[in-house]
C-alpha cells in the first residue's frame, strides 16, 4: 500500500502551508525575536508523536530499534544543515511545501537538496559520509541509558511541553488583524481561517503517528522521514531503478501536491522567481542541507522531531546543534545591517502625503 | 500624517518583516506604513508583530494571487 505514503504526504504538505509550519522560522525565532512560540508548537508534535509511538511499539504493531550513536556525522552535520536552512529559507519540508506555493527559490534548493542528499549517502561524498558515522559511542537512547521504562521520559516531556503550552496561551490576548474572509462554512475553515500554531502542531503530531504503521506496512520500518526519500527521488531519476520508489518517496511527492491544493485553493500559489542572490543562496543552502542531513543522518524531520519522540541520542543532539547552526546563519544573514537588501529599505520606502 | 510605501515583492521571509522594523523604526509617531508582500509565512508574522508591538492595523487585504498588502501605523 504504497499509496497511503502519497495521501498522507499530501494531508501534511496541506496543513504545512495552510498552518505556515515553519521550522526554520521556529528556530530563527529564538535567536533574532527571543519568541518560542513555534519552537513550543515544534515540541509539542513531538510530544504527541511520542506517545502514540511507544504505545505502537507496547502493542506490537511496530518494533523500535536504533543504531549507536554517531556523535561526530551528528553533531557536524545538524550544524551544517541548520546553516543551510536559513540560505535556502526553509528546511526540508518547508522547502517542500514552499515548492507547492510557486517558490521558485524553493525549487531551486529542493534539487541541490535531494542531489547533494544522494551524493552524501550514495554518490562520491558516502565515504566521507560513512566514515563520519563510523565514529559511535554505545549509546541509543535515554531510557536504555538510564534503565528505566519509555514511558518515564514520556511523561517528563508531556510535563514540560505541557507548562511550555501553558505558559504560551496564557500570555495576554492579542488582538491580532486578519484577512478578510471570503468563504463560508467548512471552506472558510480549510481556506480562509488562521490556523493556530498549537491546532496546527496536534493535526500534525496525529500525522506523524500515522506515518509509522503505514510506513512499516510496505516494509519501511520507520515514520516520517524526508532525505532518505529525497535523496532516493534524485538517485530514481538517474538510474531509472524502481525499486528507489518507496513509502517515503511517495510521502514526500504527497508534499508537494498537498501544498499545492492548498496554496492553490487559498489563492496563495504564485510563481515567484528569486532574484539573483537569493538563487545562490538556495543553491548554497539546499547543499549544505543535504550534505548536513546525510551526515547527521536525518533533517529537522526525521532527527529533530522523529528521533526525538524515541529519544534517540541523535535526534535531540541533532535538535541543538540544528538551532545553534540557524542562530550562527542568522546572525550573519539576517541580523539587520548584516543584510544588503537591508539597505535599500530607505530607497523602497515612497512617501505620500494623506490629506 | 503621511503614508508611506514599503514594496517586499520578491523577498522571502523573514526579510518582508525584518524590513517593516526597519522602516517603521524611522517614522513619526502616527504616520503610517503600507506593507506590500508576496511571503505567505508574513501574512502570519506581520499581523502579530503589529499586535505584539502596539501598532493598529488600518488594512490588510490581498492585491491578488499570493499578495498582500498591510497598513500598519506607528504608535
Amino acid at each position: 500500500m504504497l499509496i497511503t505514503g502519497l495521501l498522507l504526504g499530501t494531508a501534511l504538505g496541506f496543513v504545512m502551508q495552510r498552518g505556515r509550519f515553519c521550522v526554520t522560522g521556529a528556530f530563527r525565532d529564538i535567536w533574532l525575536s527571543r519568541n518560542t512560540r513555534w519552537l513550543t508548537a515544534f515540541m509539542l508534535v513531538v510530544a504527541i508523536q511520542s506517545v502514540g509511538v511507544f504505545a505502537l511499539d507496547a502493542a506490537g504493531v511496530i518494533t523500535l530499534q536504533e543504531d549507536a550513536f554517531a556523535w561526530l556525522a551528528t553533531i557536524l552535520g545538524a550544524f551544517i544543515f541548520g546553516f543551510g536552512i536559513i540560505l535556502a529559507g526553509g528546511c526540508a519540508t518547508g522547502t517542500y511545501y514552499r515548492s507547492g506555493e510557486g517558490l521558485v527559490g524553493s525549487w531551486i534548493a529542493l534539487a541541490a537538496y535531494a542531489l547533494f542528499a544522494a551524493i552524501s549517502k550514495s554518490g562520491p561524498l558516502a565515504g566521507t559520509t560513512d566514515a563520519l558515522r563510523s565514529v559511535t559511542v554505545p549509546l541509543t537512547n535515554f531510557h536504555t541509558t538510564l534503565g528505566v521504562s519509555p514511558w518515564v521520559p514520556v511523561a517528563f516531556l508531556l510535563t514540560g511541553v505541557g507548562l511550555a503550552v501553558r505558559h504560551q496561551l496564557r500570555k495576554p490576548k492579542l488582538n491580532i488583524a486578519s484577512l478578510p474572509s471570503q468563504r463560508t462554512g467548512v471552506a472558510k475553515a480549510l481556506f480562509d481561517k488562521h490556523w493556530g500554531a498549537f491546532t496546527t502542531a496536534v493535526v500534525i503530531g496525529v500525522i506523524a503517528i500515522l506515518a509509522w504503521p503505514l510506513s512499516w506496512a510496505t516494509g519501511r520500518e520507520s515514520g516520517l522521514g524526508i532525505t532518505t526519500p529525497s535523496s532516493n527521488l534524485a538517485s530514481f531519476f538517474i538510474t531509472g531503478d524502481v525499486e528507489l520508489v518507496d513509502w517515503g518517496v511517495l510521502l514526500v511527492l504527497g508534499l508537494l501536491v498537498g501544498s499545492f491544493i492548498a496554496a492553490k485553493a487559498s489563492g496563495e500559489f504564485k510563481v515567484r522567481v528569486p532574484d539573483s542572490s537569493q538563487a545562490v543562496r538556495s543553491i548554497g543552502g539546499g547543499a549544505l542541507m543535504g550534505i548536513g542531513a546525510a551526515w547527521a543522518g536525518g533533517c529537522t524531520i526525521g532527527n529533530a522531531m522523529v528521533n526525538t519522540a524515541v529519544f534517540g541520542y541523535q535526534g535531540w543532539v541533532s535538535l541543538v546543534f540544528m538551532i545553534i547552526g540557524t542562530g550562527v546563519a542568522a546572525r550573519i544573514f539576517i541580523t539587520p545591517g548584516s543584510n544588503g537588501k537591508n539597505a535599500s529599505t530607505t530607497t523602497a520606502l515612497a512617501t505620500a502625503r494623506v490629506s | 500624517m503621511a503614508q508611506h510605501i514599503l514594496e517586499t515583492d520578491g523577498q522571502v521571509c523573514p526579510f518582508p518583516l525584518v524590513e517593516a522594523k526597519a522602516a517603521i523604526a524611522e517614522l513619526p509617531i502616527g504616520d503610517e506604513l503600507v506593507i506590500n508582500f508576496d511571503c505567505t509565512q508574513a501574512t502570519d508574522s506581520i499581523p502579530r508583530w503589529a499586535a505584539e508591538s502596539g501598532y493598529p492595523v488600518t488594512n490588510f487585504d490581498r492585491r491578488g494571487d499570493a499578495e498582500w498588502t498591510i497598513t500598519v501605523q506607528k504608535a
